[in-house]
């Protein structure tokens, strides 16, 4: 698991990542929703327009934060391993993995 | 004395079916340089280490240099006695080899069971990898995709934002469903020749080396595969096939001691402390 350090000199930016991380994510929900509204015709040519405008500066501003922060690359890492439990949740959902312990063999090289 | 030790133990490495007729002496050095032997109880054996504390260390590289001793221990009780049942690493019953040697006699009938039932299986570890361009090319003929390119080159900045946006998800989930389909597919061929089968999903292997994720490829399937040896013929041939199509990247190791497949024993109160 991802370990957020509170403790000391790192303890900020793990903070950081962590709140950047969740802004980005609801971002996303955000997103795909005027994305859907946009597509079924809710929004006007004008409304789109000004969602789209902001997301873009939204998104702009979320860049240079983590630019500055550079937490960058801990960023995508969390958002990936986040991803992956995600993705795995869901296909443990759909077929229970079977019992016994997963030991993973490390190659030598 | 911390808790993590205790008087005497034995590290347990594997279990595994003795020969009838050859004699069954077998030493290799084991974790942290320990000297390893057998304990025998009629036809199975378990190998293993005298210890007397856990092998406990926040040191990475020590604790890759364990597991790899470990790993090696039972690769090489495998070579010597065919299919092994592997344990964890760091499985250790408190106790002396009596100690041992009672609680796998009350095992017996179930290790006995499952080596009868794993011998001449070996586990071959799947990684299907394909190449980010070839499958970009691939998809980017999709009727939709085309027709929010041309959107997106009418639009002003905002609206061609969330196309993109939408460009975006629509590929994403192109992708996702493409690979499903192939890992299905790869999966139903696969079925007939093995004995098992197990996606292991996109959680990164246990000490993977940091640099494995690469931007350029994706990962399509990560499976394990228990496979008799007679078939592991037919299993080369299938995956060469796949590897055939440009773009696919497999990585195919093997074979293992039966890591993924190795059944859960079952604790109970005449069961070890095993740590």
């Amino acid at each position: 698991m991802t370990q957020i350090d509170i403790d000391g000199e790192s303890a900020r930016d793990g903070l950081m990542t962590l709140v950047m991380t969740v802004v980005e994510l609801l971002v996303d929900v955000m997103e795909r929703e005027a994305i859907r509204r946009m597509e079924s015709g809710d929004l006007t040519d004008e409304e789109i327009e000004r969602v789209g405008t902001q997301f873009a500066a939204l998104e702009a501003e979320i860049e240079s934060i983590k630019e500055d922060e550079e937490i960058d690359e801990p960023v995508d890492q969390l958002r990936e391993r986040l991803d992956g439990l995600v993705a795995d949740a869901v296909r443990t959902v759909d077929e229970p993995p079977q019992q016994g312990y997963s030991h993973n063999p490390i190659e030598d090289d | 004395m911390t808790e993590s030790s205790f008087e005497s133990g034995r590290y347990l490495y594997c279990v595994v079916q003795l020969p009838e007729t050859e004699p069954t002496e077998f030493s290799t050095t084991g974790v942290d340089g320990e000297q390893t032997y057998v304990l025998t109880v009629g036809e199975i054996g378990v190998v293993v280490h005298e210890c007397n504390a856990l092998y406990d260390t926040s040191d990475v590289d020590l604790v890759r240099k364990w597991l790899l001793e470990h790993q090696n221990v039972i690769d090489t009780a495998g070579e010597r006695f065919g299919t092994p049942i592997p344990f964890r690493f760091d499985t250790i019953l408190r106790g002396d080899d009596e100690r041992v040697r009672t609680w796998l006699e009350s095992e017996q009938d179930t290790f006995t069971s499952h080596l009868d039932a794993m011998a001449g299986c070996w586990e071959y570890r799947i990684d299907v990898q394909r190449d980010e361009a070839a499958l970009e090319e691939e998809l980017s003929n999709d009727e939709q995709l085309v027709e929010l390119e041309e959107r997106i080159a009418e639009s002003t900045a905002g609206t061609s934002h969330l196309l993109e946006k939408q460009y975006e998800q629509r590929f994403e989930t192109l992708k996702q469903q493409q690979r499903a389909d192939r890992t299905a597919a790869l999966t139903e061929q696969l079925r007939p020749m093995v004995r098992d089968l197990q996606d292991l999903g996109q959680k990164p292997a246990a000490l993977a080396p940091a640099d494995e994720t690469d931007e350029t490829v994706t990962r399509e399937a990560r499976l394990a595969v228990l496979a008799h040896e007679e078939q592991q013929r037919n299993v080369d041939e299938l995956l060469d096939e796949v590897a055939a199509d440009p773009g696919v990247e497999i990585r195919y190791t093997g074979p293992w001691p039966p890591y993924t497949f190795t059944p859960t024993i079952e604790a109970n109160d005449s069961n070890p402390d095993t740590a």
